[in-house]
């Protein structure tokens, strides 16, 4: 009872959503970097794409965190049904109906996800196109209801949250692949040319543990390679 | 259960109308996928005995990690 009357719920409903803006500024951004295709030289691909399925997961439960504090919080009225249907809460009818319906949106994304191997794929990337604006309604709720948006440390974040994504929804629209983008240099033909390896160092190259050592097509000696083409980017 | 689970071989299975050659499998699974010219895996065709548990491993993650969902483990009677 002494949490419900103290302001110690408020203030954490004000540092979990400034956190959960943080955190799916994230999730966005290394979801574009795999989207474009980025890394496999020195971070992999599928590492990049476990981020941001794990960043995703920490940031779903800060927003869970953060709409649960402000529902049973007593400062503000707002009411448990405003934390998924938009336009009832007393307080601050838009602003808290923006963050109501980025909820809505961003729990679709995320169950979406969750079914991703049992629904049809081009169903998933058509709600997963629906994270931009989920995002988009978000930011304009954390502006439009934050106590801290408008003024110091709490407008810096936001901007600069606001450019990271804007930059890479930009960069998603311009250099946007939809074929394939080449090997990765994780990848068994694409790594450094193995003769100029030889070359420098005379003793061949250990078997990493992760490959093992039953790859025959790796060992150099053993197996003369065709020129590596250009590789992108 | 899990003495019969080892019996037999499995192969991994892209299906090619919906990969767009992310490259994840290729590095998830190295021993399994290789990559041709334009990023598109090349899957070892032989069955992998399931016995092998680090490669049946390494292709679950290939599985997981397909960002298209492209990707599948087929049981097969016999294995080399």
């Amino acid at each position: 009872m002494i949490a419900l009357t103290s302001p110690y719920l408020w203030y954490t409903t004000r540092a979990t959503g400034l956190v959960t803006l943080v955190l799916f500024t994230l999730v966005v951004s290394l979801g574009t970097l795999v989207a474009n295709r980025v890394g496999g030289t020195a971070v992999g691909r599928f590492e990049l794409n476990e981020l941001h399925r794990t960043i995703a997961s920490v940031a779903i439960v800060f927003l869970g965190i953060h709409i649960v504090t402000t529902v049973i919080d007593s400062y503000v009225a707002t009411g448990p049904l405003a934390a998924v249907v938009p336009f009832v809460s007393p307080y601050k009818r838009l602003p808290v109906a923006l963050g109501t319906i980025a909820l809505d949106l961003m729990v679709a994304v995320w169950i979406s996800s969750l079914l991703k191997a049992r629904i049809a794929n081009t169903s998933w990337r058509f709600i997963h196109w629906f994270s931009w604006l989920a995002y988009a309604i978000a930011l304009v709720h954390a502006l439009a209801t934050g106590t801290d948006s408008r003024h110091g440390i709490g407008l810096v974040v936001i901007l600069a949250c606001l450019a990271a994504v804007a930059g890479a929804a930009a960069w998603r629209f311009t250099a946007r692949p939809t074929r394939a983008a080449g090997r990765t240099a994780l990848s068994p033909l694409g790594v450094t040319p193995e003769p100029r390896r030889v070359q420098r160092d005379p003793v061949p190259p250990r078997a990493t543990p992760d490959r093992g050592a039953e790859a025959p097509a790796r060992d150099a000696t053993a197996f003369p390679r065709r020129p590596q083409p250009r590789r992108h980017r | 259960m899990g003495v019969r689970r080892r019996v037999g071989g499995f192969v991994l299975l892209v299906n090619p109308i919906l990969c767009d050659g992310f490259g994840h499998c290729a590095e998830l699974a190295p021993d399994l996928v290789h990559v041709d010219e334009w990023g598109y895996p090349i899957i070892v065709t032989e069955p992998v005995p399931l016995a092998n548990l680090a490669a049946l491993e390494s292709a679950r993650y290939a599985v997981r990690g397909c960002p298209r969902q492209a990707l599948r483990i087929e049981r097969v009677s016999d294995a080399h």
